[in-house]
């Protein structure tokens, strides 16, 4: 409990001093607007011409957008130290101010920063979200509010965990972390589609390795009445659980990689 | 004429200089260039269009091999401009428009060539529906390249017109992200602007942001026949004398106020 | 046992060269920041660690600090092994980097420590009482509703250092802590570091380049060099074994007298009256003086012992650092 207060009360001071310039904060998050509308104004384009994608309607796809968005954005906001901070830490060695305090590494990393602009495309996305759940008249039963509450929350966790990738590589001091932005931004443009429309080996990559349509694709498809892989409608419960999973896995790996931090210095 | 060359030059070595980060880059860009392909191809299984798949493709990996041109390139001469740091280049006894629009040029020169080399042959080798298909024909080549350079002048006077705005307003980075977006946008980045709906077509053809990189694709697939070609180099041409004036004139507008006003 | 007490404590870092023409892989080197280095400190003691850059100090105090886990040796301060169990031991450390702030940059420094006080859950009764405490002793009291980045380079430290010590540690680790700061910042700093250190027996183990620093507030002093340590003892014992040479600047009633002296008096002309540099072990001041009177009577003269950077140069000189 006591972490959830440090967070809260962390998130407070960085939100106070991003509003100290509140005319760029303003600018800012307009843009973030206008890239994640232009981002949707695209699919919309390819549906005005192309009717649909395999047996999905453009309501489907807005649907799987919108997912994705906020999803994906959530993880950007509140993720925000360990993708935009925790690289330039071990750069300066600003780490070694964390490692002198009585809290877990991980722990402070999160609460070093947030990206209050990614409101902006969180709302694109909701927007999405709505639409597509219109257009393809979803019934919103009790059900399907906690299987998409589900949905966004463990896929929250799947990215924070794919980010991590990028923070243990840094540690190792690896030059190109390109390659681990391959898997996350390279899996948020793929996946914001459903990935039966991906050939095998693309399906199989965000399947069982960045599980993105574990933790997205099976829920939201039963949601809209139409489950990919033909699995029976109890397991769009268990396997965004994977999500999680992902995030537990790169968390060890991480406390591994700050045991080598802690015998090597940088 | 010789100060201009010389930054130019120092430009493309100090470009050849981050093989690594290059090699990460190319990986990453090929691996988004083929998530593309793969839902515009699922798309045309749906529904198969009278643009032929393989023009889409093509537009895919050549859009992806010069990712690097549109992108606005100089971190480094940007913070100049937004930290005031620019008032040391006044001092040089050079035309700033000049010497910045060839430090520009040869940064998105060497910078794409270095990115497109290895992804183009990595285009070239995968199957067909896949990969980059081959010229419509040798002058369609020949004249796509042309269109190619003229339109990497275009982006840099684009690029220097931003930077002329950035001095003057007071934020920046707001600023900088929309103009960034508009690119993205219009330049056929986020989207092929092949795909996007007919009856637009007329429209953003015309508009400077599509005679960067939109325009030498189309040559070179084939989209714009050869007779179309002198009108297509003409636009280029004449958008990026357009561009290139104004440029000139916020430039000359902004050093005369930072001599007034001290930096 | 002592409160620190450090046994053979070593470690090295590999480091990649660069490249050489016409080689594929990058050669490693390794690079010994500490060897075999032990020492003992007591409770309550002021302790100055010194050394060129590039002596393992930082390494010292990282591996302290429990940041660095070292190769071999051992270490315990207070009892606790530093690199085991990070999270319970910090609660007991303090630490300064010179260079590195903790505090957040665009906030007022008040919510900074509120903050901290989370982080190392402090008590809101021991906070209070603490944080007026050193706000009084850091002359801090109109600045806490001022944002870091407001500050004055001196204020900063100051602040700084009230972050690192609200937690009341046993120790505090300072890491060049007076590095930029102006002539009245780092005396009231002095000032502070003795103060906590008498009220609450704190101890210290400060880094510094500052001999000043060291001369102030250091009764003992340990000399750090090519990772290994050189010398441990009083700073004035240290001063002792090196002080071999004064200076003397005279000026005779008459111009261009020139006294007549052995060659191991160095003569050099400075205005319009002479610079003498000689060794009192050599040439006993007594007779120097005797022989000075000799050429000519005296306007002018002073005696002058060596300065205390040059001093500890020649020492790093002498120990072939």
């Amino acid at each position: 409990m006591n972490t959830v207060r440090l967070y809260i009360r962390s998130m407070g001071i960085l939100l106070k001093s991003q509003l100290q310039y509140p005319l760029s904060f303003l600018l800012q998050t307009l843009a973030q607007l206008i890239m994640e509308g232009g981002e949707m104004l695209a699919v919309v384009l390819l549906m005005d011409r192309f009717d649909h994608l395999h047996q999905w309607t453009p309501g489907d796809l807005y649907f799987f957008f919108g997912l994705m968005s906020v999803t994906f954005y959530l993880a950007e906001c509140f993720g925000r130290g360990i993708t935009g901070n925790f690289p330039s830490m071990v750069r300066t060695g600003q780490l070694d101010t964390l490692l002198i305090r009585p809290r877990g590494i991980l722990t402070q990393v999160l609460c070093s920063a947030v990206d209050p602009r990614r409101i902006a495309c969180i709302l694109v996305g909701t927007v999405s979200l709505i639409l597509g759940s219109r257009m393809s008249q979803v019934e919103w039963t009790a059900a399907h509010v906690l299987l998409l509450t589900e949905s966004i929350f463990c896929g929250f966790w799947l990215i924070l965990g794919l980010f991590l990738i990028e923070a243990i590589l840094c540690i190792h001091s690896v030059k190109s972390v390109e390659i681990a932005n391959a898997i996350t931004y390279g899996g948020r443009s793929a996946c914001q589609y459903p990935v039966d429309a991906f050939p095998r080996s693309l399906r199989t990559l965000f399947t069982v390795i960045a599980p993105f349509a574990l933790v997205m694709h099976v829920p939201a498809s039963r949601i809209l009445g139409k489950p990919i892989f033909g699995w029976p409608a109890w397991t769009a419960w268990i396997s965004p659980l994977t999500g999680p999973a992902v995030f537990a896995v790169m968390m060890l790996l991480f406390a591994k990689a700050m045991r080598f931090y802690r015998s090597t210095g940088s | 004429m010789k100060a201009y060359l010389s930054v130019f030059r120092m430009r493309l070595r100090m470009e050849t200089q981050y093989r690594g980060a290059v090699l990460g880059g190319v990986v990453c860009q090929i691996f988004f260039g083929l998530i593309l392909i793969a839902v515009y191809r699922a798309l045309y299984a749906g529904k198969p269009q009278s643009l032929p798949l393989a023009h889409v493709t093509t537009y895919v990996w050549l859009q992806q091999a010069f990712f690097r041109m549109l992108l606005s390139s100089d971190a480094e001469l940007m913070d100049k401009v937004r930290t005031g740091g620019i008032a040391y280049d006044l001092c040089r006894p050079v035309h700033l428009y000049g010497f910045y629009y060839a430090r520009i040029l040869a940064q998105k020169l060497m910078g794409s060539l270095l990115r497109a080399l290895p992804m183009l042959v990595f285009a070239a080798l995968l199957p067909e529906g896949w990969g980059i298909a081959l010229p419509a024909s040798v002058p369609a080549l020949a004249l796509s390249l042309a269109a190619l350079l003229l339109g990497l002048c275009c982006v840099c006077a684009m690029e220097n017109i931003t930077m002329a705005f950035t001095m003057r307003t007071l934020d920046p980075r707001g600023f900088q992200a929309m103009l960034n977006l508009l690119m993205m946008i219009l330049s056929g980045s986020l989207l092929p602007l092949t795909l996007y709906p007919d009856s637009w077509q007329w429209v953003i053809t015309l508009l400077p942001y599509a005679q960067m990189l939109d325009a030498p694709i189309r040559l070179y697939t084939g989209e714009y026949a050869l007779p179309q070609a002198p009108g297509v180099l003409l636009l280029q041409g004449g958008w990026t004398a357009v561009l290139i004036l104004t440029g000139m004139m916020l430039w000359k507008r902004n050093q005369r106020r930072l001599i007034i006003q001290g930096g | 046992m002592s409160y620190i007490h450090v046994e053979h404590l070593s470690k090295s870092f590999q480091i990649r060269k660069k490249r050489e023409q016409g080689k594929l892989l990058r050669e490693k080197q390794t690079i010994r920041a500490l060897e075999d280095v032990s020492f003992e400190i007591e409770q309550g003691e002021l302790i100055g660690y010194i050394g060129p850059n590039g002596a393992g100090k930082s390494t010292t105090v990282k591996i302290l600090s429990g940041i660095l886990t070292p190769d071999g040796g051992e270490a315990l301060v207070g009892g606790r092994i530093p690199w085991r169990n990070r999270k319970e031991y910090v609660q007991h450390i303090g630490v300064v980097f010179g260079q590195r702030m903790q505090l957040w940059w665009d906030v007022p420094i008040l919510e900074s420590y509120s903050l901290l006080r989370d982080i190392y859950r402090v008590p809101e009764t021991a906070y209070q009482k603490r944080l007026g405490e050193l706000t009084e002793a850091l002359n801090l009291g109109e600045l806490l509703r001022t944002p870091l980045r407001q500050l004055s380079l001196g204020q900063r430290m100051r602040a700084e250092l009230c972050g690192s010590l609200l937690h009341q540690p046993e120790i505090l680790f300072l890491d060049e802590p007076t590095i930029g700061l102006d002539a009245v910042s780092k005396l009231a700093l002095r000032d502070f570091l003795r103060w906590e250190n008498r009220e609450h027996r704190t101890t210290i183990l400060l880094t510094t380049h500052d001999m000043e620093d060291i001369a102030a507030l250091c009764a003992r002093v340990m000399v750090l060099g090519h990772g290994r340590k050189l010398y441990d003892g009083s700073l004035q014992e240290l001063l002792h074994r090196y002080d071999r040479t004064r200076t003397v600047d005279i000026r005779y009633d008459a111009d261009g007298i020139l006294p007549t002296l052995p060659d191991s008096v160095a003569v050099q002309r400075e205005g319009d009256g002479l610079r003498l540099t000689y060794q009192p072990e050599k040439l006993a001041t007594a007779e120097l003086l005797a022989l000075l009177q000799q050429a000519g009577p005296i306007r002018e003269m002073t005696v002058q012992p060596q300065n205390i950077d040059h001093l500890i140069a020649d020492m790093y000189r002498e120990m072939g650092l």
